[in-house]
């Protein structure tokens, strides 16, 4: 556990213990700002991804900032648990909950908030309604649409209907709607790219709602869109919620995503300078992860990583570069939630000192 | 930080909630003793890095198993502060202090306990001495030495000599000896993994000897053994070897050392099967951190963990398999490396007999610092 004390509020960047983990605040309020204006006059409406900072004090602030639908997503029962005891009214869970105990915690939490929960089949639906009747409750019932990532979700229009025709037949669920997840195929920056894109992949959800409906059942949410298609999505008519959290913290593999400013990152320590064009930094796997490639070291060219082992990280310095130990350096990681996932804390800064410090309480919520 | 749902002891294995990380202590026993027995009548002893599983109550069993140089390694003055404050007395800190406010913390924690620090640059030595000298401690400190992997650590020879005078003749430090990080024989059959062993650790004999021959006693020379316990624990010259893979092991390392067999593993649950040909299970990459390599599924011939998204582990099945793996039924993963996975969690489940004995806190997670 992380359990060192909290810098003092004021402490300067260049005085923090390293590796940890900083919010850059002003990229952070861009970023959440960016949202705001965006959603504030469409139809459609932000619920922010809380599997992707994991801290309600987030959550938050960007339903304060607004242009969110008031609520939030999670990604696991007790990540629902997390944001629902941090005071967040609606929590929709993304993924499907089988297990009977998990299925008990949902419930208890449906005493508390509003709560939504994907589903893509008969039996588990069948599950929910016997807890939900049991614990006195109501579930929010969203059917999940495969639309390409390959994983979880109704294959086809029948099998949607099918299933709402269930859900809205079994006491104690509300058949709420549909989602889908989408992967963009080739990252673009340019917006006419992410239109063809993300208008083909949402296509299909679309045309799941209208079948639906087309059998008396009304869809209240159609939640799908990502980071990526955050303005295409919130174009299309029907879409009624996004669910896009990696914009938050940011990551190099959507640097395609030139709204967005990277405000999440790894401030680590040079500790060796073994010999010339080598320097090893006390950041590694642990601390950073490397599931999309390698971090990248923020405003400095001369540095780049060029492998990472668990505890730290092995830099070249280019010609004409400088390393030396001591310095402190900036790391952008290659994907966000695997990083945060790994820290207790994030050390907000602004204009080079401390300005707050967040508990990600989630950290850890598997279950 | 974690949540874990409350279960009580004597709960099934199978029944735990899930993802869960489980260490089967008969497993990890068997293990532990294989490994310590080792070091019997070796020239050299162990000295267990805990960094691995970071967990005080592991690090005990392997303390108790006897055949140790009495204290442990760990990576970090993070580290150092959560197993200082569990029981050991004798710690080897195998990252490198560079920073004021580190090596404060580490020299007020060498009030209570033994410490012992790697350098690799001059700078660092004069910086810990002035400290140290504040402190009114004494750190003992090894020369890191390159083996040839080339991250830190000075080159062989004369280098290595050069920094141990500078050591030598600073106030508030003692000079101990040598030390290799470097992970030695992973690659190629126990043949080479020994040749490689013997000609990677040649030069830091000889750095020993020329150090000796200027009228500097050499204590210690510690070197890395998960992987090359045997070979490098008898190499004469050699007084530590400190490994700490060994007690719960991994995919990787258990290919490398068959005679040791996996003791941690994730469990997981089916949430989800779309089609015939694929499951979804409730461990995805912040559950297992495949980062180095998949998680391996364990007893489910014909299914395969081929894919991890933050969330989600994807299952790709055989034919014969679209009526099992049903949402609800658990699946083993045999994590690559598990050190990784460790890093997502804050408590192992411990189990005997495939039944829970309890919550097992990895009281150093997260202690990078």
């Amino acid at each position: 556990m992380q359990n060192t004390l909290n810098p003092k509020i004021g402490t300067a960047i260049t005085d923090l213990d390293t590796p940890c983990l900083i919010l850059d605040m002003d990229a952070l309020d861009h970023n959440m700002g960016v949202m705001s204006d965006y959603y504030k006059d469409k139809d459609a409406k932000l619920r922010g991804h809380s599997k992707n900072h994991k801290s309600p004090a987030i959550a938050h602030r960007q339903i304060n900032k607004g242009g969110t639908i008031g609520g939030v997503c999670a990604a696991k029962v007790s990540e629902a648990e997390v944001m629902v005891n941090g005071g967040i009214s609606s929590v929709f869970i993304t993924s499907e909950i089988v297990d009977a105990g998990k299925i008990e915690r949902l419930c208890n939490l449906a005493g508390q908030s509003q709560i939504l929960v994907a589903c893509e089949n008969a039996v588990n639906a069948q599950n929910l309604s016997k807890a939900a009747m049991h614990y006195g409750v109501n579930l929010g019932v969203v059917i999940e649409v495969e639309t390409g990532l390959t994983r979880c979700g109704i294959q086809d229009f029948d099998q949607g209907v099918d299933l709402a025709r269930e859900i809205s037949a079994l006491p104690g669920l509300d058949f709420q709607g549909i989602m889908s997840h989408q992967m963009m195929e080739q990252p673009s920056s340019a917006k006419e790219d992410r239109v063809i894109e993300g208008r083909q992949l949402i296509q299909k959800i679309l045309d799941t709602k209208s079948a639906i409906e087309s059998e008396g059942i009304s869809v209240n949410i159609v939640s799908t869109g990502e980071t990526w298609s955050y303005d295409v999505a919130g174009e299309i008519p029907g879409v009624t919620e996004i669910q896009g959290g990696s914009y938050l913290v940011m990551e190099t593999s959507y640097d395609y995503m030139t709204d967005f400013q990277f405000a999440g990152k790894i401030l680590t320590t040079i500790i060796s300078t073994p010999r010339e064009g080598v320097a090893i930094g006390d950041a590694g796997i642990k601390a950073v992860g490397s599931l999309k490639g390698m971090p990248q070291v923020d405003n400095r060219r001369d540095l780049t990583v060029e492998s990472m082992e668990a505890n730290r990280a092995l830099y070249r310095v280019e010609e004409g570069g400088h390393a030396k130990i001591g310095d402190q350096l900036l790391l952008i990681p290659a994907q966000q939630d695997a990083m945060v996932s790994r820290w207790d804390r994030f050390i907000g800064i602004r204009n080079e000192k401390v300005e707050t410090v967040w508990e990600i309480s989630a950290r850890g919520c598997h279950n | 930080m974690e949540r874990p749902v409350f279960q009580p002891v004597g709960t099934a294995a199978i029944e735990l909630d899930t993802p869960a990380l489980v260490v089967d202590l008969d497993s990890a026993t068997t293990n532990i003793e294989r490994f310590h027995r080792y070091f019997q009548d070796t020239p050299a002893k162990l000295r267990p890095h805990l960094g691995f599983h970071q967990c005080p109550r592991i690090g005990h069993l392997q303390m108790a198993a006897g055949n140790t140089s009495g204290g442990i390694a760990v990576t970090s003055v993070g580290e150092a502060e959560v197993f200082g404050g569990t029981g050991f007395n004798d710690i080897l800190v195998t990252g490198k202090v560079v920073t004021r406010s580190a090596m404060q913390r580490l020299c007020a924690l060498a009030q209570t306990t033994i410490i012992t620090i790697s350098v690799d640059n001059a700078d660092n030595i004069f910086n810990l001495s002035q400290i140290a000298m504040s402190s009114g401690i004494r750190l003992r400190v090894l020369i890191e030495v390159d083996s040839g992997s080339g991250w830190s650590g000075v080159q062989p020879g004369q280098a290595g000599l050069d920094l141990a005078r500078i050591v030598e003749n600073a106030a508030g430090l003692e000079f101990s000896g040598l030390f290799v990080n470097d992970r030695i024989g992973m690659d190629g059959n126990w043949e080479q993994a020994a040749n490689k062993t013997h000609e990677s650790l040649e030069p830091i004999i000889d750095t020993r000897k020329l150090i000796e021959n200027s009228g500097m006693p050499v204590a210690t020379v510690t070197v890395n053994g998960d992987y090359n316990f045997d070979t490098a624990s008898r190499i004469s010259g050699i007084t530590e070897v400190y490994a700490g893979i060994y007690p719960l092991m991994d995919w990787k390392s258990s290919q490398i050392r068959p005679e040791f067999s996996p003791a941690a593993k994730i469990l997981a649950t089916v949430i989800s099967h779309p089609i015939e040909a694929r499951a979804v299970v409730d461990a995805g990459h912040k559950a297992t951190a495949p980062d180095e390599g998949l998680p391996v599924l364990e007893g489910n011939p014909g299914a395969e963990a081929t894919r991890f998204s933050a969330e989600h582990g994807i299952l790709d099945l055989e034919q014969h398999l679209e009526n099992e793996l049903q949402p609800g039924a658990k699946v083993w993963l045999v994590p690559y490396n598990l050190e990784l996975s460790v890093n997502q969690y804050d408590y192992f489940r411990a189990v005997r007999g495939s039944k829970l004995v309890g919550f097992w806190p990895i009281s150093a997670r997260g202690r990078f610092e």
